[in-house]
């Protein structure tokens, strides 16, 4: 449901319901040119949701004394998480949007056994191949090289835990390839630490080799014990069941080659 | 101060788990990820906030056939690492107040 709603006053507010990963959003905002923006931005995303999170934009509620459960700022915009409401404030263009959808999205996973994780997803044979490292490390090269169609994502990979396995989800956060993100998902066949070297090789990791691998590469913004205690034992039955390699990777399409089927 | 003598407690603001026989211990604030080793993970089990690094010691000595000054020795020098990076502190200070 993406109609224009009623509005106490001011300009009509429209909604934008979002499925990512499985976690429905409903983004309620009067500005109209931010809405087509998000709107095309999330197009792949546009899902219509059951019991959504919602989200107020830039209506900087009567309620702003409520004590955030969960609350972010960057560049000026801020999020505002409590259990009655979440208000995105302060937001003046859909990368601000963008960046604070990638924060709420976080914490939500925290509670829904998933999180995000830099890296790119590539599907192979029904399975999802998930390559992580930092900036410069090949993630946008591998989608590149990948055949099109099969890339759900070059920069953000949503990784959750549901029916007995872990599955990778595409998300609309893209990176250098400018990958729209797929909405698809699919049961992860591994994840590979990439690691530029002058030929391509594939070495299994310890599961501890693999929570240093991840660590560095989660999304994860709340400073709060809790909620870094539920990401830790996420990770940690991630690494339990997830195979990890690192792969030496030489930037060419021959590496698939050298990866398990 | 007769630091053998000294309570320990955990920094109660980090989240831990053990992996791989190891203890992986994350500090939110500044989203650092330690490692503790085999005598450091026995060691962060066996600190509650009601023993000192004489009685650490002792267990120590106990479980892995160590003579008790050098026991003494490696939990006082594990101690200040693990204080320095403020994974733990004495009982009778707050967790995070400079030393």
């Amino acid at each position: 449901m993406n109609a224009p709603d009623a509005n106490s006053g001011g300009a009509p507010k429209q909604q934008l319901d979002l499925s990512i990963g499985c976690v429905p959003f409903r983004l309620q905002m009067a500005d109209a040119q931010l809405f087509r923006a998000a709107s095309s931005r999330y197009a792949a995303f546009r899902e219509a949701a059951v019991q959504p999170i919602h989200i107020t934009l830039n209506e900087f509620s009567k309620s702003e004394n409520r004590p955030a459960e969960f609350g972010y700022e960057f560049e000026g915009a801020a999020l505002h998480a409590s259990s009655r409401e979440t208000r995105f404030d302060g937001v003046r263009n859909e990368y601000a949007l963008d960046s604070l959808l990638r924060v709420l999205l976080s914490w939500k996973l925290a509670g829904r056994h998933g999180f995000l994780l830099h890296a790119a997803t590539v599907v192979r044979g029904g399975k999802a191949y998930v390559f992580t490292g930092r900036s410069g490390a090949g993630k946008s090269t591998v989608a590149s090289l990948s055949p099109a169609g099969t890339v759900l994502t070059d920069e953000i990979s949503l990784l959750r835990f549901a029916n007995g396995e872990w599955r990778a989800y595409g998300t609309p956060f893209w990176g250098e390839f400018r990958a729209m993100g797929s909405n698809t998902s699919a049961p992860v066949r591994g994840l590979f630490r990439l690691v530029q070297a002058a030929e391509n090789r594939v070495t299994p990791l310890r599961t501890i080799e693999m929570l240093r691998a991840l660590l560095p590469n989660v999304l994860f913004f709340s400073a709060e014990s809790e909620a870094n205690r539920r990401l830790l034992d996420i990770l940690g039955q991630a690494v339990d069941s997830i195979s990890g390699y690192a792969l030496a990777f030489r930037k060419d399409a021959v590496f698939w080659e050298v990866l398990p089927e | 101060m007769n630091t053998a003598s000294v309570l320990w407690q955990k920094n109660p603001a980090l989240a831990w788990r053990e992996i791989d026989n190891a203890t992986v211990i994350i500090s939110p604030n500044d989203s650092v990820m330690h490692e503790l080793n085999d005598t450091g993970s026995f060691l962060w089990k066996n600190i509650d906030g009601y023993k000192s690094a004489a009685d650490l010691a002792a267990l120590l000595a106990e479980n892995y056939e160590v003579a008790p000054d050098i026991a003494l020795a490696d939990i006082q020098s594990l101690l200040e690492e693990m204080s320095s990076r403020k994974l733990i502190a004495p009982v009778q200070a707050a967790v995070g107040e400079s030393r």
